[in-house]
């Protein structure tokens, strides 16, 4: 490998992540419009019924899992590749975890369906549209985790596992915002 | 020489982990009470979103590294 070559990498890089960054940034504006929908159809004083600890544990993986990911990335960053294929696997298995407590569980014991009210539908739309960004997220973990196996990243060249990273941590800071909206402001009204 | 360089990495790699632990923690902490506060408080939003705000900074800060995007090249890790 040439130094203008890593030279040019790096240069694409700081472009790929200009890129990363606005995409993230438009994604914001659909998840704010659906949390301030959820404050126009409820106020701060209302909230649906939901279980808190399935709430709190759900928050709980996901922030671990988000501790994982800048694990694994700080890894590859320094060229350690055991410990960010072991960062990653944990960050899959943790998404994956949270899916199912979302989709397989809250949804499951919620006593109420999407169809039942203002506070029902939009607890569906933003667990459920969050729930996808996650999927989407999982995907990109095995992804990357496949490829890494492979060695086909480096310390020098690894934009993959940061890009997968970044988008990560955002959809980890959707849920710091929606998990207080959902589970914590205001009192059960369903 | 070389062995001096690894080392270096090892040591800067170690203290990138514990920034990301130290988040970490602040991040489960905050949670904890954020949970706390809702069972006793319903009606605190204002707070809880003040928490929500902090937690954010800190994620977008040190975990998806936002300065990053302002450096002119990608930074030498090595």
């Amino acid at each position: 490998m040439t130094t203008t070559t890593l030279a040019d990498y790096r240069r694409r890089v700081a472009t790929n992540r200009l890129g990363l960054w606005l995409f993230i940034v438009s994604d914001t504006f659909v998840f704010a419009g659906l949390y301030i929908s959820r404050f126009y159809l409820l106020g701060t004083s209302q909230r649906p019924e939901l279980n808190q600890l399935v709430g709190l544990a759900v928050t709980l993986v996901l922030l671990a899992s988000s501790f994982f990911m800048n694990r694994a990335e700080t890894a590859m960053r320094y060229g350690d590749r055991r410990s960010f294929l072991r960062g990653t696997m944990l960050t899959f298995l943790l998404g994956v975890t949270f899916l199912v407590g979302v989709v397989g569980v809250e949804w499951q014991i919620a006593p109420f369906g999407p169809g039942d009210g203002a506070a029902a539908s939009i607890f569906y739309i933003m667990t459920g549209f969050h729930a996808f960004h996650v999927l989407t997220g999982v995907i990109f973990l095995a992804v990357v985790y496949r490829n890494g196996r492979r060695g086909h990243y480096s310390a020098e060249r690894h934009w993959a596992v940061e890009a997968c990273a970044v988008y990560w941590h955002f959809v980890d800071v959707v849920w710091i915002f929606f998990y207080p909206a959902l589970y914590l402001i205001g009192v059960p009204i369903m | 020489m070389e062995q001096k360089a690894e080392s270096n990495l090892e040591i800067k790699k170690k203290e990138a982990w514990q920034i990301g632990l130290s988040v970490f923690i602040l991040l489960l902490a905050l949670t904890v009470g954020e949970y706390f506060i809702g069972s006793i408080a319903m009606t605190w939003g204002l707070i809880l979103l003040v928490i929500a705000v902090f937690k954010a900074f800190f994620v977008v800060r040190d975990y998806m590294h936002l300065p990053r995007l302002f450096s002119a090249e990608e930074e030498e890790s090595a």
